[in-house]
């Protein structure tokens, strides 16, 4: 016969005092757990949302970003007329070349700086690319030395409001206007004219060509047909899976994430330890009782395990809450392929808060089974007359 | 019985609990020591006797911007200047690995030893690596990592440049802050990558620390106004500018140290009343033998206290040992070199763990000082 669940539960309540400690302790693990978690899966979220199933992304075999890539205009001037290009109403092949360079701009505290991703793009650019919208200001105007700025970056980053003056080797652009991006790679971008962008930056080639196909199935042919020809050294990606792929920097968080769970965990479990003997202990009598009353060995050991678990799931769903209140706070940090700066946003996933939960009652189980065996354990005659 | 083997008695009488408690600090303050030490890894680049008298120019828009190659004959011509060498980040490779592993600099062979005084290599080595083209000079980290020998070839397929180059090992290097990069020919990488006339960085040997101020005005001057703008800045300000690009994630770190020094403390004050509370009817009897208040916290105090002292001294000497004796390099696969833990973080850890151990006892001190004899006798847990 097992225990009744209801005298487990009614003792991680009554004795709080020893208890809130140790749920707190769980609570404060779980919370760091699923936020360095959340950090990563934002990073990887915002890679992941960027780019249109239509386009494929242009740019020089063997390069891993397109802050590496080179495309002469020679090789620019072959792409429109491939067969798999898709062409606007007005007979224009739709296909942006774009410049990508990195600038180094101050931040807001005006000490420290990084290096910020600035877009060239092709007037048929921003069409190619629906994620991007304006939601303060104006369109740059080709010609005019203007840029626009993706919102979460301008909150980080000196001067970037429109007004603002960027300064770059001696040429000054305006800032007309900010962009939004729907939480994609673009919201970490600075965009203006790409021939635009060559003359500033003294660039002789594009960085990468952005390509609508007729129909997403032509993307494979596409791909083809680049990669056969020997008067181009590059090679096509579809641009969803060319942004997917841009997730190295998620990984070092994952591991600090994991390491400092495992290490926290650690001491967690002696918390939970610790507690658990002691509240064995002083049932001691309690136990003696039951075992009397005809209660198995193996009934007192899933009691204490359902009381240690309890305690610890406690701790993670208040772990889960404690993390809650940064959902969708900003962070950033260095892309490790285009060693630009990218924004990104805290995502708690439920699978991610499931998670969680999960790791919680692990560290109950493991903290409750050692003071679990000792409780039945205990022979009853001696416990029936322990103080 | 003295004093202090009282409190030493009371401390280890419930021997797995006092066992658990010190386990938990330590834990935790092994972590806390960890934490700080890989914040100080990737935020305080190591200072080199070298690195005093060596200057960076990188270009003005970013790091990832070329030199026109040019610009080398009037760095050069600036009075105070020693030696110039390209200095190349080739972001290959290795063989057929999909990532980058270490880092490749192509640089000026005849300006290795003046630059980079730091940097140990035999000298036949050096004559090796300078009369071969294709030549390059390895990393003792990276060297054992791949169980390279002289002699050796092997492939780098670079990410930045369009091409990929095959290398003959000539010689290794140890003795600087990082000895897992590889050095080669920039004439070697100018001819192969059809990018002649460009370079990453130059990197200037001034003759003395006086000279620095001077010429890295005067190399910033030199290309003011120029379709090629630099800036020049002295090695540590170099590394510094790695610092910031971490951006929030060193809040984070930074945070994280205050969440686990937090969770320690609830931890153990909630350890430290459990054990004051179990002997609460022993308290009132020693109340009742007329021990007073200050007494009686004195007790508790030095039992937290000495609790919080052992976890303490296994967590940070723990870390100190691991961190110390063990080869980190080979543990992260070569993604943190020195992990030195300082004097001052394993004070800093220290102060923690003391201050711990105080605070933890505050709370069954005031239930102690408040209890009546009376009712304390009458506890039954």
């Amino acid at each position: 016969m097992a225990l009744p669940l209801k005298y487990n539960l009614a003792n991680v309540v009554v004795r709080w005092r020893s208890t809130a400690a140790t749920i707190l302790g769980v609570a404060l693990v779980v919370a760091v757990y699923v936020l360095v978690q959340a950090l990563a899966v934002g990073l990887e979220a915002s890679s992941r949302n960027t780019g249109d199933p239509r386009n494929m992304l242009v740019f020089r075999k063997g390069s891993t970003a397109e802050s590496s890539s080179q495309v002469t205009r020679e090789q620019f001037q072959l792409l429109p007329w491939l067969p798999q290009v898709a062409r606007d109403p007005a007979g224009q092949p739709m296909l942006s070349a774009d410049v990508v360079v990195l600038l180094n701009l101050p931040k807001k505290d005006r000490v420290s700086e990084a290096n910020v991703t600035v877009r060239g793009v092709s007037p048929s650019g921003k069409f190619l690319r629906p994620q991007v919208r304006l939601s303060d200001g104006r369109w740059f105007t080709p010609g005019k030395r203007e840029v626009v700025v993706g919102r979460r970056l301008a909150a980080i980053f000196a001067d970037l409001e429109p007004g603002g003056t960027i300064h770059c080797g001696g040429k000054l652009l305006a800032v007309t206007g900010l962009t939004e991006a729907g939480n994609s790679a673009f919201d970490s971008e600075i965009w203006m004219d790409a021939d635009e962008a060559r003359s500033v930056f003294d660039r002789e080639n594009y960085s990468s060509v952005l390509v609508r196909l007729t129909t997403p199935e032509a993307g494979p042919a596409l791909r083809d047909r680049i990669e056969n020809d020997k008067r181009l050294p590059l090679t096509a990606m579809p641009e969803t899976q060319y942004y997917a792929s841009q997730t190295m920097a998620a990984m070092p968080i994952r591991i600090l994430g994991n390491f400092l769970a495992t290490m926290m965990s650690v001491g967690a479990v002696f918390a939970a330890m610790n507690t658990m003997y002691a509240t064995v202990g002083a049932r001691t009598r309690e136990v003696g009782t039951l075992r009397v009353l005809g209660f198995q060995r193996r009934a007192i050991l899933i009691g204490f395990l359902v009381e240690g678990t309890t305690l610890a799931l406690l701790g993670g769903v208040l772990g889960c809450l404690l993390a809650l209140p940064m959902q969708g706070w900003s962070a950033s940090t260095i892309s490790l392929e285009t060693f630009g700066e990218t924004v990104f946003q805290f995502q708690i996933t439920p699978v991610l808060a499931a998670k969680g939960l999960l790791f919680s009652a692990l560290v109950g189980l493991a903290g409750s089974f050692l003071p679990a065996m000792r409780a039945s354990r205990l022979p009853v005659i001696a416990a029936l007359k322990s103080l | 019985m003295t004093l202090g083997s009282f409190v030493t008695k009371n401390a280890f009488r419930n021997r797995r609990r006092a066992a658990l408690s010190i386990l938990s600090v330590a834990a935790s303050l092994f972590l806390f020591v960890t934490l700080l030490v890989a914040l100080r890894e990737i935020t305080v680049p190591a200072e080199t006797i070298g690195a005093a008298t060596r200057i960076v120019v990188r270009s003005r828009i970013s790091l990832a911007s070329l030199l026109p190659s040019r610009q080398k004959d009037v760095i050069k011509k600036i009075a105070g200047v020693q030696a110039i060498s390209p200095f190349s980040w080739f972001g290959g490779r290795f063989q057929s690995e999909d990532h980058m592993s270490f880092a490749q600099f192509a640089l000026d062979p005849a300006q290795v030893t003046t630059i980079f005084t730091e940097a140990t290599v035999a000298p036949d080595q050096i004559a090796a690596f300078k009369t071969n083209r294709t030549a390059c000079i390895v990393g003792k980290i990276t060297a054992e990592r791949y169980g390279l020998k002289i002699g050796d070839h092997f492939t780098l397929t670079s990410t930045v440049y369009p091409c990929s180059l095959e290398f003959k090992v000539a010689g290794f290097y140890s003795g600087t802050i990082d000895d897992r990069n590889m050095f080669f020919h920039h004439q070697y990488l100018d001819d192969s990558s059809g990018m002649d006339g460009w370079v990453g960085t130059w990197w200037v040997k001034a003759r003395t620390i006086e000279d620095m101020p001077r010429v890295i005005e005067a190399i910033n001057k030199a290309f003011a106004n120029s379709s090629a703008e630099v800036r020049a800045e002295t090695e540590r300000a170099f590394q510094l500018n790695f610092v910031s690009m971490w951006g929030n994630i060193k809040i984070l770190v930074h945070s994280l140290c205050s969440v686990v020094v937090f969770t320690l403390l609830v931890v153990s004050a909630s350890t430290m009343s459990m054990a004051v509370r179990e002997r609460f009817r022993e308290l009132a009897v020693l109340k009742a033998l007329g021990f007073r208040r200050r007494e009686l916290f004195g007790f508790i105090l030095a039992e937290s206290f000495g609790l919080a002292a052992l976890g303490g001294l296994v967590g940070i000497g723990g870390a100190w040992a691991l961190y110390t004796f063990g080869s980190i390099a080979r543990m992260t696969a070569g993604v943190f070199v020195s992990f030195e833990v300082t004097p001052r973080i394993m004070g800093q850890a220290a102060v923690v763990a003391a201050v711990l151990g105080i605070l933890a006892s505050i709370a069954p001190a005031i239930s102690v000082a408040r209890m009546s004899v009376v009712a304390g006798l009458k506890t039954l847990d």
